[in-house]
């Protein structure tokens, strides 16, 4: 069963095209990538998916609901959650910190669920989740650190422990893989795999191929606002469109090129 | 243990302190305190949540003045300082609908319109207000300076015990931490950003109301002058040098900020003592960057 579903997105920032009637799906369980070249509108359709930016054709389902008029926190609260490609975490706290404010989304949901926030922080049922979460990625010994002591790589996985502590239905990773080690980097892979084993759909925004061919059996991939592939990695690889795009991207490297919607 | 029984002798000093006094600095350290209650709601809303209000005096002089007409027509005062404070939250509240939408010099320029507006208002009703002429003899005598000193004293350390254990303990504090911080990153953990404002405007009106109710009680004369925008920028000031976001930091601000100009007084009534003041006032912001409650940060570290 699908638990996101884009038919037809489009969105226009003035005279720029970004996104024009992209489709794709992902499935509880699955890990979809998704890649592009810089500008591709990768970021842009995080942002249509989590409610930043509002769209000007096409449909977002999520879970069978047509979600294109809620408020972004009304989103997160159903269990759409996202880390950053720039890492956003509030650097002067804790990690433990930092990863219970992932369960505002939970708190939020319910009416019933405001009196939480009025709980210390350490309470049991705060504590039991963000502990589980912290020990899940890997932080379980630096809970009790400042953010902004940590190394770079370990932010990353900061940002996905606050994801995912509130068991949401749907992951949406921009580019985690960005500044990583190479045991981080294997980290991120068996805690992706790991995630999606508990049946969370995940979208995977990444630009190391090579970790999109491991841990997705399918992707999307986009040019210039245009769906233009999905399929088995391997299959991506030799559609000449596709082969096409990333030739495009080799050259525009060279000139520097940025993801224009950050 | 020996924590706790610091705390309480500290408290019983505190308790005690005003036998030794004079009536005029016990008079002086309970108006301290009122409007260290004004310097809290501006706290709460800049250091928690990062809004920045210049229209405060106003929601002062709304829980002020409601709670001086009415308990001049007969309603106990009790109830008409309630009143005040209601109303204040519903103002706040009402201001907050637009203003909450607002960032930096907008939000600034926002709210001390309001402030404006509230004492305009409170000059040209002198229907309701007695404007300029000032509303006098306001009926809440019968408790003796000790006793509102002792009023005063608990208020404010409640205030600062509920606001310490939001700040540093409750998951709202750092629900609130991570709006100040990061929108973009709060919105995406189900945070309603415009709530959340909405809820400090209307929480942070209500203690600036308090504070206005409580003066009104304890002065029993009222003027509009008291709720100009001067005073809104003198609640900053006590906020800024007590340091945004210390709350302590606020209330030893409010005191000094209070008590020194009058302590002053011994160079002679020339306005070289605002000389002295306004260098003292500078060299606490040079020295101390991040206000007193900095400071005790650093002392504590």
């Amino acid at each position: 069963m699908s638990v996101l579903e884009l038919s037809g997105v489009s969105k226009r920032f003035g005279g720029l095209q970004a996104l024009s009637g992209v489709s794709l799906s992902v499935s509880s369980g699955e890990v979809l990538g998704l890649i592009g070249p810089n500008g591709a509108g990768k970021s842009t359709l995080v942002s249509c998916i989590t409610g930043v930016l509002r769209i000007d054709g096409g449909t977002i389902r999520f879970q069978d609901c047509d979600i294109q008029g809620l408020l972004p926190h009304r989103r997160a609260r159903r269990g759409i959650a996202r880390t950053f490609q720039k890492v956003r975490l509030a650097d002067q706290l804790t990690v433990y910190e930092n990863v219970a404010v992932g369960l505002a989304s939970h708190w939020f949901a319910r009416a019933s669920g405001w009196p939480s926030v009025f709980r210390p922080l350490s309470a049991a049922s705060i504590a039991q989740a963000v502990n589980r979460t912290l020990e899940r990625v890997g932080l379980g010994d630096v809970s009790g650190a400042i953010v902004k002591s940590l190394p770079f790589g370990q932010r990353h996985f900061v940002e996905i422990a606050r994801a995912i502590v509130s068991e949401p239905n749907l992951l949406l990773l921009d580019e985690p893989a960005t500044g990583l080690t190479e045991r981080e980097r294997e980290r991120l892979a068996t805690l992706v795999k790991d995630i999606a084993a508990q049946g969370c759909a995940q979208m995977l925004i990444e630009h190391d191929l090579e970790l999109v061919g491991r841990l997705c059996n399918r992707v999307t991939v986009i040019n210039q606002g245009h769906h233009i592939f999905t399929g088995t990695p391997a299959a991506a690889q030799r559609e000449p469109e596709v082969v096409r795009a990333y030739l495009g991207m080799n050259q525009l490297i060279s000139g520097g090129g940025d993801d224009a919607c950050g | 243990m020996s924590k706790r029984v610091l705390l309480i002798a500290a408290v019983a000093i505190l308790a005690a302190l005003p036998l030794t006094f004079g009536t005029f600095w016990i008079n002086m350290v309970i108006t301290a305190l009122i409007f260290s209650l004004a310097v809290f709601s501006i706290n709460l809303l800049t250091g928690l949540t990062g809004l920045l209000s210049f229209g405060q005096a106003g929601f002062v002089g709304i829980g002020a003045y409601t709670l001086g007409v009415l308990a001049k027509q007969g309603h106990p005062p009790i109830l008409a300082g309630l009143y005040g404070v209601l109303l204040a939250m519903l103002c706040g509240f009402l201001l907050g609908l637009p203003a909450a939408r607002l960032k930096g010099h907008y939000l600034a320029i926002g709210t001390l319109g309001f402030g404006i507006l509230i004492y305009q208002l409170l000059t040209n009703s002198v229907d309701v207000t007695r404007g300029p002429m000032g509303l006098i003899g306001i009926p809440t005598g019968g408790v003796d300076k000790q006793t509102w000193y002792l009023i005063m004293l608990s208020v404010c350390l409640a205030m600062l015990a509920a606001l310490a254990y939001i700040d540093r303990y409750s998951a709202l504090g750092v629900i609130l931490k991570m709006v100040r911080h990061d929108e973009i990153a709060a919105q995406a953990s189900g945070i309603n950003i415009f709530a959340v404002k909405l809820i400090a405007f209307t929480v942070s009106a209500g203690i600036a109301g308090l504070s206005g109710a409580l003066f009104a009680a304890y002065v029993r004369f009222l003027t509009p002058d008291l709720f100009n925008e001067q005073e809104s920028f003198r609640y900053m000031m006590m906020a800024v040098v007590g340091g945004v976001g210390s709350p302590l930091g606020g209330i030893i601000a409010s005191l000094m900020l209070t008590m020194i100009p009058e302590g002053l007084r011994v160079l002679g009534e020339d306005n070289y003592r605002l000389l002295v003041y306004g260098t003292m006032v500078l060299s606490v912001l040079w020295f101390l960057p991040s206000g007193i409650g900095g400071f005790i940060e650093r002392l504590r570290k």
